[in-house]
């Protein structure tokens, strides 16, 4: 029998796929090149002619069965993986977001202050040559001027009409606006200026009065550094950032913007204290509640495995039970365990009649943390212990009863270590687990307690993975860079740990 | 011999209450917070202030609640995610079974170091990577809404990326049992390898790919970290990030409703696992399946 199929229908689907992602990418690249987004159009270009390539070669037959896998591996994984290296030797947080040029601009823009002199102007609005315009009176000379966004005009008196109060109220070319233009006048207003010279301006204050502003900072020719005009204290670029004042490293200006600075991230988690504090205490906590929880799931599991090795009466019901903790969805079970310790509300208080906060005491929640640990993962490690029973040769405890081994001996001296071989890829692959257990730390305690009054930043159960969590998305301060910098240091730990466990396993020569 | 089988059943014969015992403590540690969430999901304060694990007044208000109050849209939670797990676990193991085909099958030049990259690449979370993720689709979304960040699209992307780590990894030892002998036949029979993929290997497969979809249905259902960063809006969160956000810091308030969201949506999928238990265990003991 031939079970092979004429394939014209197979390769006019193909066509029409790849078309259709064709058509789709051409457009995907069309509007990032509107928007001037030249990195994202270029990657789908190479996706774009990859895929045809690939799919209308001969030759690359692996190719075409690795495609899509490959561009959304390399995409949504290895780019962010490397994105997060290089995010982490910025100086990249609240107030150093933007780039340098962005920074300078607003620098500029905020820093108006009202003319030493204190000038100020009668102004009627309206349009001069078809642009919006103003007519401006000095309140103080009653000199008269026609200003627009490009430049202010002084009127020789008499070529203008004034009022009794020697205000300029009509002139040659200047069309007054209407009391609608007037109601409608906010809308250009706001962001009008006559500019007077590089640093000075007239500036509108309401719809009738206008005053002479000039820039707080004058920047010197490099943009390198720049000085306060009414204070004079001048301000140096600091390489990491900011403009710091020159004499006083402490006065910085914002906003900053994000300087690369290689070892900021790095050297700060170990040297200053306000980082390396935390930084300290949250990775012994994560590394201990890792490796504490995996050695209680593993002997619980491991205990109730070999108690339910025999055929006792109701296993298949015991094992049902047993292993529900496991069945449940773990975002859901924590959530419930965070409600049933609640200090306030939670069923336990209630229950035994206690008024306990677990959850706003350092050690208490570190204990709870652990005691919902273990019920979430003692099943697991029944199962793997019971599949690790079940490999163990039989005739070796035979053997060693015969050579006079008690019972206790064959458990701990022969059967234990074998189980431990057996399982210890697994164990290490726990370890990463709970090295990394975001959903434990932050659905049950957030990190908590945190004495935010005396200026902590981690909380007592915070695990590095949550850490990071809080010091890139945390409410008042986020600091992107300095989170990316633990990432890149847990990506390193949880790597050479799978590395070693795979060396230890072999997997990588079988393949 | 004999001998030694004699003495092993002496031994043990007298031991078996402590494994009754043993069993009936973990099983009131294991039920524990199931009972309490059922009682206080059928009571009608919420009633965790009663002291007693029966509920007192036994009604179904928090159940009702979740479909009619507007402030808690539960069932477009719900909604999310059974569209988002379903259309990620249908796409992440077609490109997993694709992948894993080529891996298995095909034997082309870098293949071994591409396997050993992939096994490394595959062990880091992603959800390292978190800041760069939120601020590549931050960008990403000012061009196409679609996929930015707030959006099931592009938080189907990011799960998507994950799919060759782990759906292709356990697909391929799946497809190393079938015999290389069909292959072969096929190929004498002038089949192409796109033919031998679609005609021979995915109907023999079919079984362990619906296993596999729904071991990564159940995983995108746990999923938190990467939901709550994507779904800031209350009506396009999936229910890990819905029943978190009602229930996190305020349990008194919401906590009826709460249980009764978390005994809907435990429900289909505990069954869903304890069916697919055979295939968990031994995947589980092969390596790594559900979190």
């Amino acid at each position: 029998m031939n079970l092979i199929k004429p394939s014209a229908i197979s390769a006019v689907l193909k066509v029409m796929s790849l078309a259709l992602a064709t058509a789709l990418l051409v457009w995907m690249i069309y509007t990032a090149i509107l928007a001037s987004d030249f990195i994202i159009a270029g990657v789908l270009l190479i996706i774009l002619i990859g895929a045809n390539w690939v799919y209308f070669s001969k030759k690359a037959v692996a190719s075409k069965f690795l495609f899509p896998g490959t561009v959304l591996l390399v995409i949504f994984v290895i780019v962010p993986i490397i994105y997060t290296a290089w995010m982490s030797v910025y100086n990249y947080k609240t107030g150093n977001e933007i780039t340098k040029d962005q920074a300078i601009t607003q620098l500029k823009l905020v820093g108006l202050v009202p003319d030493a002199a204190g000038t100020t102007y009668d102004m009627v609005l309206g349009k001069a040559h078809g642009q919006n315009a103003v007519l401006l009176t000095d309140q103080a000379t009653h000199q008269a001027f026609l200003g627009d966004a490009n430049k202010l005009t002084p009127l020789q008196p008499g070529s203008y009409t004034m009022d009794k109060l020697q205000k300029a109220i009509a002139a040659p070319g200047f069309t007054v606006a209407s009391a609608t233009d007037i109601a409608a006048s906010n809308t250009w207003l706001s962001t009008f200026t006559v500019p007077v010279s590089n640093v000075r301006f007239v500036s509108p204050q309401g719809s009738d009065v206008a005053a002479l502003m000039h820039e707080k900072f004058k920047f010197n020719a490099g943009l390198t550094q720049l000085q306060d005009t009414a204070s004079g204290v001048v301000y140096v670029d600091n390489g990491n950032g900011n403009f710091v004042a020159k004499n006083d490293a402490t006065k910085v200006l914002f906003p900053g913007w994000r300087q690369l600075n290689p070892a900021e991230n790095y050297i700060g988690l170990l040297t200053n204290p306000k980082l390396s504090g935390p930084f300290v205490g949250v990775f012994i906590w994560t590394i201990s509640f890792a490796f504490i929880s995996v050695l209680m799931m593993w002997a619980l599991g491991l205990t109730l495995a070999i108690a339910m090795d025999k055929k006792i009466k109701f296993r298949g019901f015991y094992r049902a039970i047993l292993i529900l903790p496991y069945a449940m969805p773990s975002f859901m079970s924590i959530l419930i365990w965070a409600g049933i310790f609640n200090g306030d509300y939670g069923a336990l208080n209630n229950l035994l009649g206690l008024h306990v906060q677990w959850l706003n005491d350092a050690w208490l929640a570190k204990g709870v943390i652990l005691l919902v640990n273990l019920w979430l993962g003692f099943p697991y490690f029944y199962l793997i212990s019971t599949g690790a029973l079940q490999a163990l040769p039989t005739d070796i405890e035979e053997a060693a009863e015969i050579d006079g081994a008690t019972g206790s001996q064959i458990f701990w001296r022969i059967k234990l270590p074998l189980i431990f071989q057996i399982l210890s890829p697994l164990l290490i692959g726990s370890f990463a687990f709970n090295f990394n257990n975001f959903n434990l730390i932050y659905l049950l305690t957030k990190g908590g307690p945190t004495d935010v009054l005396n200026g902590q930043t981690a909380g007592a159960t915070d695990i590095l993975i949550t850490y990071a969590y809080k010091t890139a998305f945390g409410s008042n301060q986020q600091n992107l860079g300095l989170a990316c910098a633990i990432s890149v240091i847990m990506f390193v730990i949880v790597g050479a740990l799978s590395m070693w466990s795979l060396k230890r396993s072999r997997v990588l020569e079988e393949m | 011999m004999s001998n030694a089988v004699a003495k092993k059943q002496q031994v043990r014969t007298p031991s078996n209450a402590w494994r009754h015992i043993f069993a009936w403590v973990l099983m009131v540690f294991a039920i524990f917070p199931i009972v309490v969430v059922l009682s206080s999901s059928l009571s009608k304060t919420g009633a965790l202030s009663t002291g007693s694990l029966w509920p007192t007044n036994i009604s179904f208000t928090n159940y009702t609640m979740l479909f009619t109050n507007p402030t808690i849209p539960f069932g477009l939670w719900l909604v999310n995610t059974v569209v988002i797990a379903a259309v990620n676990a249908v796409l992440s193991v077609l490109v997993g079974v694709f992948a894993a085909y080529a891996f298995s099958r095909l034997r082309y030049r870098g293949r071994k170091q591409s396997l050993q990259a992939l096994f490394l690449i595959q062990v880091f979370p992603s959800f390292l990577a978190l800041a760069a993720i939120y601020v590549i689709f931050e960008r990403l979304g000012k061009l196409y809404p679609i996929v930015g960040l707030g959006s099931l699209g592009g938080l189907l992307l990011v799960y998507l990326g994950g799919s060759m780590g782990s759906s292709a990894w356990l697909l391929k030892g799946f497809l190393d049992t079938i015999p290389m002998e069909l292959d072969e036949a096929a190929k004498i029979d002038g089949a192409s390898p796109s033919q031998i993929f679609w005609q021979i290997f995915l109907p023999l497969t079919t079984p362990i790919l619906v296993v596999t979809t729904l071991l990564s249905f159940i995983g995108t259902f746990n999923e938190f970290i990467l939901a709550s960063l994507f779904l800031q809006d209350v009506n396009t969160r999936t229910v890990a990030v819905g029943l978190q956000s009602f229930v996190g810091g305020t349990f008194g308030a919401n906590w009826g409703p709460f249980a009764a969201g978390s005994v809907i949506a435990a429900i289909p999928l505990v069954a869903l696992f304890l069916s697919l238990q055979k295939y968990i265990v031994s995947g589980v003991t092969a390596g790594s399946v559900k979190g």
